[in-house]
């Protein structure tokens, strides 16, 4: 079988990027080793709308599970901070309708998607990658040639470092994650999040409300830390036994039953240093384009999905499939958004050394305005305030101004 | 030794994949498949893993 560009990963960057190229006339086939598109899910689901960007579509009713306003950041000593404006609003996904309808979008512009289906090598030509050997549901493996192959495989990213591109993340610059789906809960339709070194070191726990006064109740933290007791009695990084500890300790959740259990473990360190090589390339969480503080990767992945597809648009033009000819992607990511990931790892980075008093006090001192400017990424304003009270604290904020 | 999987307890979060330096493991339809001569007993997955499901077992025929 032979086609244009095959693409690994049926999720926002492949679905994406398959839309938009298919749109242009590329003869696009997506293989997804997952039964069902979109399960299981492993994702907060969380959506801003200001996030979602360069997307000529609509997001229906049926993929939205509840709508947000904004965000309450919780201290460790219980003070929070409301953040909540016309730019705060954003939508609690169901991310199974969701990643199916974006499949049907790429489906409805003509790219031909098969689920349960496993990429189980790369074909190579002449020392050039020139597609992929797949096998549908553990049967005989066929061949599918096309001179682009896409990974939009995720976290697993196991194509791309066959493709060598270095898509392998550490431990320390991953979180590992529980969640459960959670009922009854009421909220203000707003996202709540969590901080502090006893609730979820180098990380945070959140609670995102959904539909019928469900929500989901997460927790991320560092993947490198030793917080439990792990298999062979190994110590390692144990979110659920934290999660636990903090649903015990909330009035409203420990009542409340749990409909399913989520795990998973997001890159929250820096893109890979290249996504692109001659015949390949990588996008969304397979090139860990995702946001270092709050782990999101879904808006990343959709914007990376369409300029990655605008290169191989061009590249299909001239039948060219080069590095160089993909380059004008890589380049467009991270003169845009990979600032802006750029400045949240920075952040990531320096907020992990901070302790809990110190936290209160970053806390007391901040306004919603100084988070607008923070999550922004002009960090001047809100560290100059909050080292005015604390001048020790310059030592490890100062890092955010250089 | 070799990595083994509970798969009562695993999620297929795919957690264990993400951060095994030598791609001994990955997800094969429903399950996580394990590949025990890949496998450089680093111990990443067990310590990164978020459903605690992941232990070392000695590989067929290994002695103590």
């Amino acid at each position: 079988m032979e086609c244009d560009v095959i693409v690994i990963g049926a999720g926002p960057a492949g679905s994406t990027f398959s839309r938009v190229a298919a749109q242009a006339g590329l003869d696009v086939r997506v293989f997804d080793k997952r039964k069902e598109l979109g399960e299981p899910v492993r994702c907060g689901e969380g959506l801003g709308e200001r996030e979602v960007v360069a997307q000529d579509i609509d997001i229906p009713k049926q993929c939205i599970s509840a709508d947000i306003e904004g965000a309450k950041v919780i201290a460790p000593n219980g003070k929070s901070i409301v953040w909540k404006d016309d730019n705060t609003r954003g939508w609690v996904l169901e991310r199974k309708m969701f990643d199916k309808w974006l499949a049907e979008k790429a489906v409805e512009k003509g790219a031909k998607i098969r689920s349960y289906t496993r990429i189980i090598d790369l074909v190579e030509e002449d020392g050039k990658i020139a597609g992929v050997k797949v096998s549908h549901g553990g049967r005989e493996p066929y061949e599918v040639r096309a001179p682009l192959v896409v990974s939009a495989e995720g976290m697993e990213s196991i194509v791309a470092r066959k493709a060598g591109l270095k898509a392998i993340s550490t431990l320390y610059d991953v979180d590992t994650c529980y969640q459960y789906e959670m009922k009854p809960y009421d909220h203000e339709s707003l996202i709540e999040l969590y901080f502090g070194n006893g609730i979820a070191p180098r990380g945070y726990v959140w609670i995102f409300p959904k539909a019928d006064r469900k929500a989901n109740v997460g927790i991320g933290i560092g993947a490198h830390l030793t917080n439990g007791e792990k298999g062979n009695g190994i110590e390692g990084a144990d979110p659920k036994v934290l999660l636990d500890k903090f649903i015990e300790g909330h009035a409203q959740l420990k009542e409340a039953s749990s409909l399913e259990d989520f795990g998973g473990v997001i890159s929250v360190g820096a893109p890979i240093e290249s996504f692109v090589r001659d015949n390949f390339l990588a996008v969304g969480t397979s090139a860990r384009q995702v946001d270092p503080i709050h782990g999101g990767g879904i808006a990343l992945a959709m914007e990376a999905g369409v300029m990655a597809a605008n290169a191989a648009i061009e590249a299909h033009r001239k039948k060219d499939f080069s590095k160089e000819m993909l380059q004008p992607y890589e380049e467009k990511w991270r003169s845009g958004p990979g600032k802006k990931v750029a400045k949240r790892l920075l952040l990531r980075k320096v907020l992990e050394s901070v302790n809990d008093d110190d936290l209160n006090h970053i806390f007391d001192n901040l306004t919603q305005g100084d988070l607008d400017n923070v999550m922004k990424g002009s960090f001047a304003g809100p560290v100059a305030k909050v080292v005015a009270g604390r001048p020790q604290l310059l030592k490890i904020l100062g890092a955010l101004t250089r | 030794m070799a990595i083994k999987i509970n798969h009562d307890r695993c999620i297929q979060c795919v957690g264990c994949a993400s951060v095994c330096p030598v791609m001994a493991i990955e997800l094969d339809g429903l399950r996580m498949k394990t590949y025990p001569d890949k496998c450089i007993n680093c111990k990443a997955c067990i310590r990164a893993c978020p459903a605690n499901c992941i232990t070392l077992i000695e590989k067929e025929g290994e002695k103590e």
